[in-house]
């Protein structure tokens, strides 16, 4: 019993780990992945190319093969005189530029279905294209991409267990170093029910979010 | 406006793609003095590092590797890797040295610039304890399904040696899988290094119910710290580890852990 408590309190520890990646990714990524959903819009051409270009790699390479990007070619490009030597910083990089990539093509889904009627009346409106935006078009955005952003933060905190391969003291790595130095085999499968729980709460969260934005017609 | 700064946004990018690609000329050993502390490439691998209760870190390789770094008057600073990327990690210099009961290799040689042999190693059958008498002969072995981890020296016997010719091998992706195979039953016998089956199966772990046939061994190897490439730091430890040997320091610490029998550098 108390080896069981044990582990857990382990395994705990190692779950701050990917609750803070989790967290600080989703406060840094849902911007992130805004700006970048505008530049693949936007009528500059060069703008839109490189967006849509970066979104492109981001969305066809391996995550894990992004954080071997992140943390190991720049000191192997510059000998060593640039590198981010912290783990973790360097997963978060590698976090927020590939959730951006993906949040920003929700984004541009969401934008893009909003009706032109819309910004047409604000414009008969005398409003500027910023208040149409902010005040009219964000909320039905953010209303019709509830769904599929659930769907992608709820990968997100499965993803962050990745980021032991250039490891980053998370629950898994935890779990793992049980059966590789003590011999014991359950922590591993114990750690899916601290998953478990975390997308069991979030679910409810945006269960309770889509049931408050349910008065705005879309 | 908005095309300027949409401009600029590309020329920054574009800037910070090729920055910082200058070099610096100082050799390794210099690199590594200066910091003063040489960082070392290790995994939690009992008996050679490993936590204590209190979440200490200790094992033959801790103490040894602080002795030599003692020696050559820098920190000894230890940071955990995963195994399959310690070439890289050495390469990127996020580590200085990989320190963890590595095997030398023609392979590993031609890569990577690898000190003196210091320990040995061999490879050995870990079965079920019952079943420890039956697999200490090669008609016992006829019909049983071999494990290792892919890649390892222990799948290189199991594939090659004469003894496992009739039997069947299944791959494991590490040496705790190929014990949990034997423990789950799905296989008879895990081949796996001998210094790595004393610190795992062991009174109280879950393994605990598996045995190495002592009788019978293979491949024997040798055990070594890998640098970068034509780093001039090899030839520095050589010298510190040496010395480590010759005061008796290294004796000590391998009669510490029960691994004397393996240790291959001796005073001279």
């Amino acid at each position: 019993m108390t080896q069981f408590f044990d582990v857990t309190l382990r395994l705990l520890e190692g779950f701050k780990e990917n609750c803070f990646l989790f967290g600080m990714t989703l406060l840094m990524a849902l911007p992130l992945g805004l700006i970048i959903s505008f530049g693949s819009m936007s009528k500059f051409l060069p703008l839109k190319l490189l967006c849509r270009a970066f979104v492109w790699i981001i969305r066809g390479t391996p995550l894990i093969l992004q954080l071997f990007v992140v943390f190991y070619i720049p000191p192997m490009l510059t000998n060593g005189d640039f590198s981010i030597d912290d783990r973790m910083t360097a997963s978060l990089v590698a976090f927020v530029i590939n959730y951006a990539a993906y949040f920003s093509e929700i984004y541009r889904g969401g934008i893009e279905s909003i009706p032109k009627g819309q910004y047409e009346a604000g414009y008969v409106l005398g409003m500027k294209k910023s208040q149409i935006f902010f005040k009219v078009v964000l909320l039905q955005v953010i209303k019709r991409i509830v769904a599929p952003m659930s769907n992608e933060i709820i990968t997100l905190i499965k993803d962050t267990s990745l980021a032991r391969v250039i490891l980053v003291e998370d629950i898994l790595k935890y779990a793992e170093d049980y059966t590789r130095v003590n011999g014991l085999i359950w922590p591993v499968f114990y750690s899916g029910a601290f998953f478990l729980l975390f997308c069991g709460i979030l679910t409810l969260l945006f269960r309770f979010i889509e049931k408050k934005l349910d008065y705005y017609k879309g | 406006m908005k095309k300027i700064i949409a401009m600029l946004l590309v020329c920054v990018l574009a800037v910070s793609l090729l920055a910082g690609c200058g070099s610096s000329s100082k050799s390794d050993w210099e690199t590594i003095k200066d910091k003063g502390k040489m960082v070392i490439g290790m995994t939690i691998f009992e008996p050679m590092n490993y936590k204590t209760d209190s979440g200490e870190l200790t094992g033959f390789e801790t103490e040894f590797a602080k002795a030599v770094c003692e020696e050559l008057g820098v920190e000894a600073d230890f940071q955990e890797i995963n195994w399959d990327n310690k070439e890289i990690e050495l390469s990127s210099k996020k580590i200085d040295c990989i320190w963890n009961g590595m095997t030398i290799t023609d392979e590993r040689k031609e890569n990577m610039s690898i000190s003196d042999p210091y320990m040995q190693n061999k490879q050995v059958m870990v079965t079920k304890k019952e079943n420890v008498e039956k697999f200490s002969t090669k008609d016992g072995v006829k019909g049983a399904k071999v494990t290792a981890e892919a890649g390892s020296a222990g799948e290189e016997v199991a594939k090659g040696d004469d003894f496992f010719k009739e039997a069947k091998y299944v791959p494991a992706d590490a040496q705790t899988k190929a014990l949990m195979e034997v423990k789950a039953n799905t296989s008879d016998i895990a081949i796996v290094d001998y210094v790595m089956s004393i610190g795992t199966l062991r009174e109280g772990s879950d393994y605990s119910d598996l045995a190495v046939i002592e009788s019978k061994s293979f491949s024997p190897e040798e055990y070594g710290v890998a640098f970068r490439k034509d780093s001039d730091t090899t030839k520095k430890v050589n010298e510190a580890m040496q010395k480590v040997a010759d005061s008796g320091k290294l004796k000590e610490i391998a009669d510490k852990y029960n691994l004397t029998d393996l240790l291959l550098l001796k005073s001279k």
